[in-house]
Parts: structure tokens; C-alpha cells; sequence
């Protein structure tokens, strides 16, 4: 492993990301509108009485951790290393002594600076303005760090997998979309997994949606008994080794194939 | 094995092209099973170069040029074959290999766009875990080399494409690799930034004996810098030597240009001369290269010969004429005494 080429990539995809800050600022803010509007529903719903126990304060908290956990696990790599496959830039990955992994985690990891550098003002502001209400305990914020990094890793890696479909179909970005899609319902952005119809509430705890944005926020909020918790744990873990697993499967015999058909 | 820095046997490329129509569905069919149609890119392919050679590579565009050094560089798995660059199998794609060799391709760039390039150096440097010294040394040499000091520190995107190249340059040779493969490093420049870049592939060259192979359609990168050329055609190798003894032997003809006296234009070639061109009193003739002396001593004898020049065809004339024809061009030229044969030498 070559950490020390990794690690001066990182600073200078930052350093070249500062460039296009107010590109990232806008799509930042692109990125909040959605959990922002849903914010605006249920506060506005939840006012005669509380909606699956939650009040307007409480909606607001839940809504702006997820808006600043939905910007920390975003997956950028979709679109970087998708991209980097299909116009060819891979070649030049390849030829240089460090593994490809780091260009796509310096792109993550850059991006993920530069985004919040808008989204943790503007969050404070809001916070400012609508007055949330977050009871939470040491032992939570702690669970909600171990549960953020493994949703982040999870949608990083889950990302990479679908980003090297990129390999085999130009237009498999269309997955793409269909895999926002599924966050946008399943995760919690349109609302709490709770107030899901059973049905679909099912699913969204077994798929892994869910373990990229909800289950954090929910960690944090206190919405979850301590046995789901645990539980959500578990299956966290198992998605994050699944798209571990599905990352290399697809990387190396993507590359098989690229270097048999050339880029 | 001997101590050549590469060293290629018999070396094929069969890619599989996928054929499929565009769109999601075909994506996902696609997924499940494939169609491939089959192109023989590369077929049978041997030589050796030692350290330290220029070598041209040309053919036309498709020959497999471009295939043949990726999969000198790695980025390409062959089907069958072996080859050896700088001690490795290149498709290993092994850290100590990757140092020791660099690719620039003149129609892609690794520079970002929109930092100056002195950013991607440090980068570079960092990756190739250079030490301080030996980077500054290094990126000094070459910027000296390449007189561009005042382009280092402007953003990539704001350069013009010959000072962009330079900067590729740079980015390729920062860590001193001792295999180059320059693909078409001149597309697209002017005649003087050609001549520049020329000169300084060259020094590099003779400064740090590294071994390099070039690409390029323009015939004066190759005449100016490699001693030596492969003439890749339908991915076979047709010709492998020296660039003279190539035009020798494909082109067995020479081009007379004759000036006559004033108002003299009538003119009936004798036989085996060929008129290329005829106005009022110059004339130019293509004769064979043999019957040269012979017909020249005739001009000479009964025209008012005022001005007489023997030329070669202009290299461009012959490589064009093999891509037109291909391989016959070569098996009936006669070999000139002395030329290599196509193959390993």
C-alpha cells in the first residue's frame, strides 16, 4: 500500500476541489432540499398532536442530523470513478505504483471536506431559526459515531461496486439513479422509517438503505429500543461486508475485462 | 534472457469488441450475455530493444500501435505471447515496474485541470515516493530542459495545448523512469513546439539513457528522432530497422528534377522514365533506381540541361504508399543488401 501517495492525493483534490467550492456549495445545497421540504411536511403535520410519538421540535432535530448524515455518507464515487471508467482516465490510475482505491477515497474525502464547510453553517443556522428539541445521551452520540461510520463505509464501498458497473455498460449509470431513488424512500428522507406503511417498513430494515442514513440519525435521536440497535448493528455490518465483497468482485473482474478489451 | 530492456516473442492481441445496441435494457441484457465481435489487433509480434534506443513506431492509424504499448505498459493483458520490459511482465502491473516506466499519450491528460501543474508534480513526487532532493533535482532538470519555469505555477485549463504538453512531459519524467512509451507526444502542435519537444526527447535520451518508443503520423518526430523503426501494419510487424534502408527498399525509385534552357519544352522520355510533372522548361521524372546514372547521363547528352537534381522520395511518399498497399508493397520490393529482416534482430 502506498499511504504516502495517498495521502498528498487527498490534498490535492482538496486543494483542487476549493476550486469549484461554489459548484459543491450549490450542489450541497441541492442535496438539502429534499430532507429540508420533508422537515417543513411533518413539522407542519405533527402540530395538533405528535405523529408515531414525534413533536414539531423533534422532527426538526430528526431532520437536520440526517441532513448532515446524508451529506457525510453521500457517495460521490458513484459518479467520480464511474465517470473516471467510462471517459478513460482509468489508464492513467493504472500506470502510477499506488492502488486506484486511494483516488476514489481522496475524491470522497476531499468532497466531503469542502461540502461541509457549507453544510455545517447553514445546519447551525437552521438550528438557530427552528429550534429543535435532541435528547440524547453520551452512550447514543457514541453509537451514532461507530453507526455514521459504518453507514459512511457502506455507501462508499456499495457506491464503488455500482460505480464499476461502469466496466461492462456505459449506461449503467442509470442504476444510479434508481439506487437514489431507493435512499430517498427507504433510508428515511421522505419520512422516519417508522411512519412507513408495515410493508415497506419491513423492507427498508432488511434492505440496506436504511443503514445509510436512518439508522444513525435514529441512533442519535433515541427512536430506537436498545435490541434494535443491536440489531441494526448486525445488519449493518453484514451490508457493509456484502458491498466490501461485491467492490472487489466487480473491481478485479472489471479489470479483467478492461485490460482484455482495452479503454 | 538477454540484457535487453524489452523484449516481446510472438506476442498477440484478439480483442472482443462488444456489440451491442445503446440503452438501459441493452445495459442489463448485455449484463447476462454478451456479443462480441472478434478484431486480431496485434498478430504475432516479436523484437528486442536494448537500453537506451529510440525507437519509431508507425502504421496507420489502427495498425496496433497504440495496443502493442499498452500492453508494453501493462494495461492490457495479451492473449498469448510473452514480453519483458525492464525485467517484468508488464500485466503484473507490479510497484517496481510502474517506477521504472511512464506513458504520456498526447491526446489524453493526466495534469488537472484546474490547479497549476506544479500541484499534480508534488502529488507525483509523493507517489513515486521521491525524497525532497531528488524531486526538486529532478523537476528543475526538466523544466530547464523544456525552458518553462513560468508555466508551473498557472492553472492547467489557462495553457495553451503545446505549453500543456510540456507540462505532460514533465508529469511523465518527474520520476526518471527508464522506459518511455510516448504516444503521438506532437498531435496537434505547432511546427517549432515539434522541434522542441524533438530536441528534448532527445536530450533526455542521451542524459539518462532511457529507452524510448515512439508513436507519431508526423514522419519528421520520426526521421528527427529514432534511428531505428517498426512498421506496424494490420497489427503485423512489416519492417523492423533503419529508417534510410525502409525507403531503400520500398521505394526503389528516384525523383529527377531537371531545369532546361530557355524555351525548350519539347521533351519525349526515354523508356523507363516516368513524368510526374511538365511545365514549359522543368521537368520531373521518377526513374528506377538502378537505370538512375544511366538515363541522368542521357538527359544530359541530348537536352540543354541548365539545372539537374536527384532527390529520394520524400519519406511521407513511401510511408504513405505501404499504408495504401500494405504488406505487397514490402514482399516485392527488393531487400537492399545489409537491411535487417523483419523480426527479432
Amino acid at each position: 500500500m502506498n499511504h504516502r501517495g495517498g495521502w498528498a492525493l487527498i490534498k490535492r483534490s482538496w486543494a483542487s476541489w476549493l476550486q469549484y467550492r461554489s459548484f459543491f456549495f450549490v450542489l450541497a445545497f441541492g442535496w438539502m432540499i429534499p430532507p429540508l421540504i420533508y422537515l417543513f411536511v411533518w413539522t407542519t403535520a405533527s402540530e395538533p398532536a405528535p405523529i408515531a410519538g414525534l413533536t414539531p421540535p423533534q422532527f426538526v432535530a430528526y431532520y437536520l442530523v440526517l441532513i448532515l448524515v446524508n451529506q457525510l455518507t453521500f457517495a460521490q464515487t458513484n459518479w467520480t470513478v464511474g465517470d473516471v471508467i467510462r471517459m478513460g482516465s482509468l489508464n492513467s490510475w493504472l500506470l502510477k505504483p499506488m492502488s486506484p482505491l486511494y483516488n476514489a477515497i481522496a475524491s470522497e474525502v476531499a468532497g466531503k471536506i469542502v461540502m461541509m464547510a457549507f453544510v455545517v453553517p447553514v445546519s447551525i443556522i437552521l438550528a438557530i431559526v427552528l429550534r429543535p428539541e435532541l435528547t440524547t445521551t453520551p452512550t447514543q452520540v457514541v453509537l451514532c459515531c461507530v453507526a455514521l461510520s459504518s453507514a459512511w463505509l457502506l455507501r462508499f464501498f456499495w457506491g464503488l461496486w455500482l460505480a464499476c458497473l461502469a466496466f461492462w455498460a456505459t449506461r449503467a449509470d442509470a442504476l444510479l439513479a434508481l439506487q437514489d431513488a431507493l435512499i430517498f424512500l427507504l433510508a428515511g428522507v421522505v419520512a422516519p422509517v417508522a411512519l412507513l406503511p408495515s410493508a415497506m417498513q419491513t423492507i427498508a430494515r432488511v434492505l440496506p438503505f436504511y443503514y445509510m442514513v436512518g439508522f444513525p440519525v435514529e441512533v442519535l435521536t433515541g427512536q430506537l429500543a436498545s435490541s434494535e440497535v443491536a440489531t441494526g448493528f448486525v445488519i449493518q455490518a453484514a451490508w457493509l461486508i456484502v458491498a466490501v465483497v461485491l467492490y472487489r468482485l466487480v473491481w478485479r473482474s472489471g479489470l479483467k475485462r478492461y485490460s482484455a478489451i482495452g479503454g | 534472457m538477454t540484457n535487453s530492456q524489452i523484449q516481446v516473442n510472438h506476442l498477440v492481441k484478439t480483442y472482443q469488441v462488444p456489440v451491442r445496441e445503446g440503452g438501459l435494457r441493452a445495459a442489463l441484457r448485455s449484463f447476462a450475455r454478451r456479443q462480441y465481435d472478434t478484431v486480431e489487433a496485434v498478430r504475432d509480434v516479436s523484437f528486442s530493444i536494448e537500453p537506451g534506443e529510440i525507437v519509431g513506431f508507425i502504421g496507420p492509424n489502427g495498425a496496433g500501435k497504440t495496443t502493442t504499448l499498452k500492453m508494453l505498459a501493462g494495461l492490457l493483458h495479451p492473449t498469448s505471447g510473452e514480453v519483458r520490459v525492464a525485467d517484468h511482465v508488464p500485466w503484473e502491473r507490479r510497484p517496481e515496474f510502474l517506477r521504472t516506466i511512464s506513458m504520456v499519450l498526447g491526446n489524453k491528460s493526466q495534469l488537472i485541470w484546474d490547479i497549476p501543474a506544479l500541484d499534480t508534480y508534488r502529488v507525483l513526487g509523493e507517489i513515486y515516493h521521491l525524497t525532497s532532493t531528488a524531486y526538486q533535482q529532478q523537476l528543475d532538470e526538466l523544466v530547464e530542459l523544456l525552458d518553462m519555469r513560468e508555466l508551473l505555477t498557472k492553472p492547467v485549463r489557462n495553457l495553451s495545448l503545446g505549453e500543456r504538453m510540456k507540462c505532460e512531459l514533465v508529469a511523465g519524467l518527474l520520476h526518471r523512469p527508464q522506459v518511455i512509451f510516448l504516444d503521438e507526444p506532437t498531435l496537434g502542435l505547432d511546427i517549432s513546439m515539434q522541434g522542441r519537444l524533438r530536441r528534448f526527447v532527445l536530450d533526455y535520451n542521451q542524459r539518462h539513457g532511457a529507452t524510448v518508443i515512439l508513436t507519431s503520423h508526423y514522419m519528421a518526430d520520426v526521421v528527427a528522432l529514432c534511428p531505428r523503426v517498426m512498421l506496424i501494419h494490420h497489427g503485423r510487424l512489416l519492417y523492423d530497422g533503419g529508417l534510410a534502408d525502409l525507403a531503400a527498399r520500398l521505394a526503389p525509385f528516384k525523383l529527377i528534377r531537371v531545369g532546361l534552357s530557355n524555351g525548350h519544352t519539347d521533351f519525349s522520355p526515354p523508356s523507363g522514365v516516368e513524368i510526374l510533372q511538365h511545365e514549359d522548361d522543368h521537368l520531373e521524372l521518377r526513374v528506377a533506381r538502378a537505370a538512375a546514372p544511366a538515363i541522368m547521363a542521357q538527359l544530359l547528352n541530348t537536352l540543354p540541361v541548365i539545372d539537374l537534381v536527384v532527390e529520394d522520395p520524400p519519406i511521407e511518399a513511401v510511408i504513405d504508399q505501404i499504408y495504401q498497399e500494405g504488406a505487397a508493397v514490402l514482399k516485392t520490393a527488393e531487400p537492399p543488401t545489409g537491411a535487417s529482416e523483419e523480426g527479432a534482430l
